[in-house]
């Protein structure tokens, strides 16, 4: 019984530090930022699983999670505040040849991380930005000028 | 139950967990899905590994495991309706300006999503997608009124 | 250049909608696909309460006290266990029982093999082997005393634990190692 609790309450805690790493992973994981995720998330499994290796306990433990990912995912839908506490919303970073110099700082992203997004996306330098764009799952969108 | 029995479980049920919990609109994982995959991975592997850890263990459960993926993927290959089972089937979320909206809510995607998606493939506004798609693996692909 | 017979040609191999998008989409499919994924979450559901009420391992519902039929002994135990996972039996026995001041204790051998035994606490004095199973003595006072076996199984399945102290009446124990 405490594995399962153990492990609602490890993802619980492992989604609020991706969080509050702030800088959103997914696009830009550094190696640094892999290491600290994997090292305490292994943590957090080992004191989740404790003594008990059975198969009952840990597919329980599985289990549980999966239903709490599915619980999560329809309260983001029904209440866009929680989905706003949980995601974060696209934050805009470039606009008509302006860093949003505020928002850029806040999300910890500078300029070469916009240009390499850029280049990604076929355009030879700043100006051919209209929009660029800090996705919620840590992407950047570009809009292009031409288009 | 040894080792490799379990191993071949393991993976199966992972695969198995992992379809019914739910896709996840976006191209990348997002950080919960990340934690998710991880967190599962690492639970159902301690009763794997169990007492035993030896090299010779973890060698063959990795081999099993290794089979038992390629198994999956060569049945997934040959039957079009496994192919179905495992990944699922592509569906249509937005056709000449109208939502399906009934597969958008059982998919919990929202109009944001489908826009953030789009917005990465350079596209400015609503008006300029013909259809978008979610795809099996999540991403939403979006076909604009411009394109051949 | 490949030879004719290596290549298809395209030939609507992906289904299209209105004519001119290839999708592929199989609606029929997902729908019923999502009534099969609400039944499974249920069944999953019902497998986490039944889980955390105990019934399979560690909980209200596998936590049990069996006693002889003369009341020589009580044993607290866990009807279900799991494999390779730690637990403790205890014996708890009635002063009657005590003669000369020394408690014996026979206890099948299903105790060492699919339940595995690691530790008696107190140690006994003596351990003897026979009759299908050990028989350990004790040191013992006149109070009611406890004696501690912890157990870690190493076999999945049914296991029938025998427990009976010399001269008195035996007690029959169903114990179900979990995977």
């Amino acid at each position: 019984m405490y594995t399962l609790i153990h492990a609602v309450l490890g993802y619980l805690f492992m989604t609020l530090m991706m969080r509050i790493l702030k800088r959103r992973p997914g696009a830009q994981l550094t190696p640094f930022e892999f290491v600290l995720v994997f090292l305490v998330g292994g943590v957090i499994i080992l004191a989740t699983v404790g003594d008990d290796r059975s198969i009952t306990n840990c597919y329980g433990g599985v289990i549980a999670i999966c239903l709490m990912h599915r619980l999560i995912n329809r309260a983001k839908l029904k209440w866009p505040r929680f989905a706003d506490l949980v995601d974060g919303k696209p934050i805009v970073l470039l606009a008509n040849g302006q860093w949003q110099a505020y928002s850029m700082k806040q999300a910890h992203i500078d300029d070469n991380d916009v240009m390499a997004a850029a280049r990604g996306k076929n355009v030879r330098n700043l100006d051919g930005i209209k929009y660029a764009v800090l996705e919620r799952n840590g992407g950047i969108s570009i809009i292009k000028k031409s288009s | 139950m040894s080792g490799v029995i379990r191993a071949i479980l393991g993976y199966y049920f992972l695969v198995f967990m992992m379809r019914i919990a739910g896709r996840r609109p976006g191209r990348q994982m997002a950080p919960v899905d990340f934690i998710l995959v991880f967190f599962s991975g690492g639970l159902i592997l301690t009763t794997t590994v169990g007492d035993d850890r030896s090299f010779v263990n973890a060698a063959a459960q990795i081999a099993a495991i290794c089979a038992a993926h390629y198994m999956l993927v060569v049945l997934r290959s040959r039957y079009p309706a496994m192919g179905r089972i495992v990944d699922g089937t592509p569906l249509v979320l937005l056709e000449h300006g109208r939502w399906r909206h009934k597969v958008m809510e059982s998919m919990l995607i929202e109009d944001a999503d489908v826009m953030s998606s789009a917005r990465d493939q350079g596209v400015e506004n609503l008006e300029q997608i013909d259809y978008a798609i979610l795809e099996r693996n999540g991403q939403i692909s979006v076909i604009t009124k411009d394109s051949e | 250049m490949p030879a004719i017979h290596d290549t298809r040609p395209i030939e609507d191999s992906v289904p299209k909608i209105n004519d001119e998008l290839a999708v592929g989409s199989d609606l029929q499919f997902q729908q019923r696909w999502e009534k099969l994924e609400s039944i499974i979450w249920i069944f999953l559901f019902i497998f986490l309460l039944l889980s955390l009420a105990g019934l399979f391992g560690r909980g209200p519902l596998s936590n049990v006290t069996a006693q002889a039929p003369d009341a020589s002994m009580q044993v607290d135990y866990e009807r279900f266990e799991r494999f390779s996972t730690p637990s403790v039996l205890t014996v708890r026995v009635n002063p009657a029982s005590i003669k000369n001041g020394q408690l014996q204790l026979w206890v099948s051998d299903s105790l060492v093999k699919p339940l595995g035994n690691q530790r008696v606490i107190p140690q006994p004095e003596r351990s003897e082997l026979g009759a299908g199973g050990i028989t350990y003595t004790f040191p013992a006072f006149e109070s009611s005393a406890s004696i501690e076996f912890q157990m870690q199984p190493s076999a999945i399945g049914k296991s029938e634990l025998k427990m009976r102290i010399p001269g008195n009446s035996e007690l029959d124990l169903n114990i179900y190692v979990m995977p």
